[in-house]
């Protein structure tokens, strides 16, 4: 006998059906429907946040960690404004979320309705696919759709958008029916001119005095790790990675350089300068790693192989362009490139090394990063924030262990490691999740410890408070004559908010500190805080000043210049 | 001297008959900072489908990463860049 349901009742089991676990949410009125039958589901996990944007961070957090879709829930008008800034982050760093948002009834619709909000407009540039639900019958095609356009291909946010009055229509349920709406994909590249790319970029790979391998986040989110690392080792060509790439290719194996780009090391950068081939693996050549694009590696001809065809030649010119999931790509290309060496390459790139920059004074970002990796014995996930301590967490920090690194890079979110961590921690709750911040990007989301001590989430998290916005204030020093324009920041007594909480909190002064505070943070059963007092103007370098060639680094503080304009 | 001026070229994109659609179409013409000239839509022929059609002051690179900005688009069915002599179509699944 057919079964009657409500929409609200379709919505939550269509979830279940599709392999959700943990929903982060907050209720409201348009989603009431939603939360009135969301306990008749236990698999479904509700996490409650204190702010619609941690719901959003949180589940794209999940979704990085899992490599599943993360999924967050909001109310109308405010609840969905909310979650903006999330879905922007998701959706510059590919990552599978689905947001689900209540809306007025749909008689009210347009006429501005108490909160009313048109989410459908205000997402449709940072979503890759949104659905207004216009009757029950739809719902579940919907949802399943939702789920699986987030993750196909190059995955991306969707959100869904359904009315109130939708969540309390009734229609029949019908099971584990496969998508019914039709989807129009993306032809792939035809296979003869894949052959073909694989050709050309094995003669290119053959040919190169001076190859470089430049890896993404396409090489995380396709797991290419071992085919990345057997195609480096069997042709000897070194390897960089992007700030999204990172824990893609073991730290500390002799092929890998470092990070490119903006604070990129000055040998990787002057590499990429050198190279005459450069082999792009699931990276978009962000302005962040090419710095200014008409003198980005003059010298080399660029092989691109994405997943997502519209990136190949969107911001550098491509020779070979490769369209395609970098593990399969790379497992043929592999394939096809004879063995190798590059050491005389590799000599040049090292003769290119600068001596380690002078540590800042007092309490470093090294020592504190390295007391992390040495508490959690390497065995724990790092969510950084956005700002000066994500570039030290970028290049210091000994990653080992493939995506063990998340950070908001293309949208650079400031607020997004302490929500975002809660959802690492429920997609790996027997890893140990470190939160690091500035004392800026703390301050914004901060108010999450609270749901991380409801839901009993262990995150901890760690402070590097130097009293300024100090990526900003470090901008300010440089290029607009040390004019220090509302960057100071003030910060509460981070003890005594932790002790508010009712959670551990320390605060770290001084380098003999160091080992027993984190240690104890680290193995406190629950969250905890570390606050670590850092000097406050110390500075990140080398830097390539927005828009200037990567051949021109900045490597100390430059001579004071008049204010830009 | 010769002055050296992009040349005009069409692109025709036949997308779903949806208003959503049709404005996350318009919505990446302006998102990615595209010269438009001039812009239609009218009924292609086939149920349930539009054609989009505008006029790009802008060269074969550019016309082309447009192109492909709809090609990923869910609901868009095919892209085509008319460029004086050349024309390049691209058809989706």
């Amino acid at each position: 006998m057919a079964e009657i349901l409500t929409g609200a009742e379709i919505l939550c089991r269509t979830l279940v059906e599709g392999g959700v676990e943990v929903i982060f949410g907050y209720p409201g009125g348009a989603i009431m429907p939603f939360y009135h039958a969301l306990p008749d589901h236990p698999r479904l996990r509700h996490v409650l946040v204190r702010h619609e944007q941690a719901a959003a961070h949180a589940a794209d957090g999940y979704a990085r960690a899992s490599g599943r879709v993360g999924v967050c829930v909001a109310t109308s008008g405010p609840g969905a404004t909310n979650l903006v800034t999330g879905l922007a982050a998701a959706h510059m760093d590919s990552s599978p979320v689905v947001a689900i948002t209540g809306q007025v009834s749909r008689a009210m619709i347009g006429r501005d309705a108490f909160q009313e909000t048109d989410i459908i407009g205000i997402t449709l540039p940072i979503t890759k696919q949104n659905y207004l639900v216009q009757d029950v019958t739809e719902l579940a095609d919907v949802v399943r759709d939702a789920l699986a356009v987030a993750i196909e291909g190059r995955p991306g946010p969707v959100l869904i958008d359904v009315p109130k009055d939708v969540q309390n229509q009734k229609a029949e349920w019908k099971q584990s029916q496969p998508p019914r709406i039709p989807r129009a994909r993306a032809r792939d590249q035809s296979p003869g001119s894949i052959d073909d790319g694989i050709r050309r970029a094995a003669r290119l790979i053959a040919g190169a005095d001076r190859p470089l391998l430049m890896v993404g986040h396409g090489v995380i989110l396709a797991q290419a790790y071992a085919e990345v690392r057997a195609l480096a080792e069997k042709t000897g060509i070194p390897v960089v990675t992007t700030l999204l790439g990172i824990s893609a290719f073991p730290e500390g194996h002799p092929l890998h350089l470092g990070m490119p780009g903006m604070h990129g090391e000055v040998h990787v950068n002057r590499a990429i300068q050198h190279a005459d081939v450069i082999i792009g693996i699931g990276l978009r050549f962000d302005d962040r790693v090419t710095g200014n694009t008409a003198s980005f590696a003059r010298q080399a001809r660029v092989v691109h192989i994405d997943l997502d065809r519209a990136e190949i030649g969107k911001n550098v010119p491509v020779d070979v362009g490769i369209v395609g999931d970098a593990r399969e790509i790379t497992r043929r290309l592999l394939a096809a490139v004879e063995p190798r060496r590059c050491e005389r390459w590799l000599e040049h790139i090292h003769g290119f090394t600068r001596p380690p920059a002078a540590s800042p004074h007092g309490l470093s970002p090294e020592a504190i990063l390295s007391a992390i990796c040495e508490a959690s014995e390497a065995r724990c996930t790092i969510v950084s924030d956005v700002g000066q301590h994500q570039m030290w967490v970028a290049k210091l920090y000994p990653y080992r262990r493939p995506n063990t690194h998340i950070t908001s890079g293309g949208l650079g979110a400031m607020g997004f490691a302490v929500p975002a961590a809660m959802g690492v921690h429920l997609a790996r709750p027997d890893d140990t999740v470190w939160a690091i911040s500035g004392d800026g990007g703390f301050q914004m989301n901060m108010a999450e410890i609270a749901t991380m001590v409801q839901e009993r989430l262990s995150v901890k998290m760690a402070v590097f408070n130097n009293g300024y916005l100090g990526m900003v204030r470090q901008w300010q020093q440089f290029f607009h004559g040390k004019r220090y324009s509302c960057t100071p920041i003030w910060s509460p007594d981070y003890l005594k908010l932790a002790e508010a909480y009712g959670i551990p909190g320390y605060r770290v002064t001084d380098p003999s500190e160091l080992t027993d505070a984190v240690g104890e943070a680290n193995a406190a059963p629950g969250p905890a805080v570390v606050e670590f007092m850092i000097e406050e103007e110390a500075n990140v370098y080398p830097m390539i000043p927005p828009g200037g060639s990567l051949s021109e680094p900045i490597e100390a503080e430059p001579a004071p210049a008049p204010a830009a304009g | 001297m010769t002055l050296l001026v992009p040349r005009a070229h069409t692109v025709a994109v036949l997308l779903d008959d949806a208003l959503v659609t049709l404005n996350r179409a318009v919505g990446v013409l302006r998102r990615r900072n595209v010269p438009v000239e001039g812009l239609a839509l009218h009924p292609s022929g086939a149920a349930g489908l539009s054609r989009l059609t505008f006029v790009l002051k802008a060269d074969a690179v550019t016309a082309d990463r447009v192109a492909q900005q709809f090609q990923k688009m869910t609901g868009v069915r095919s892209v085509m860049v008319h460029g004086g002599e050349d024309i390049t179509s691209e058809a989706k699944q």
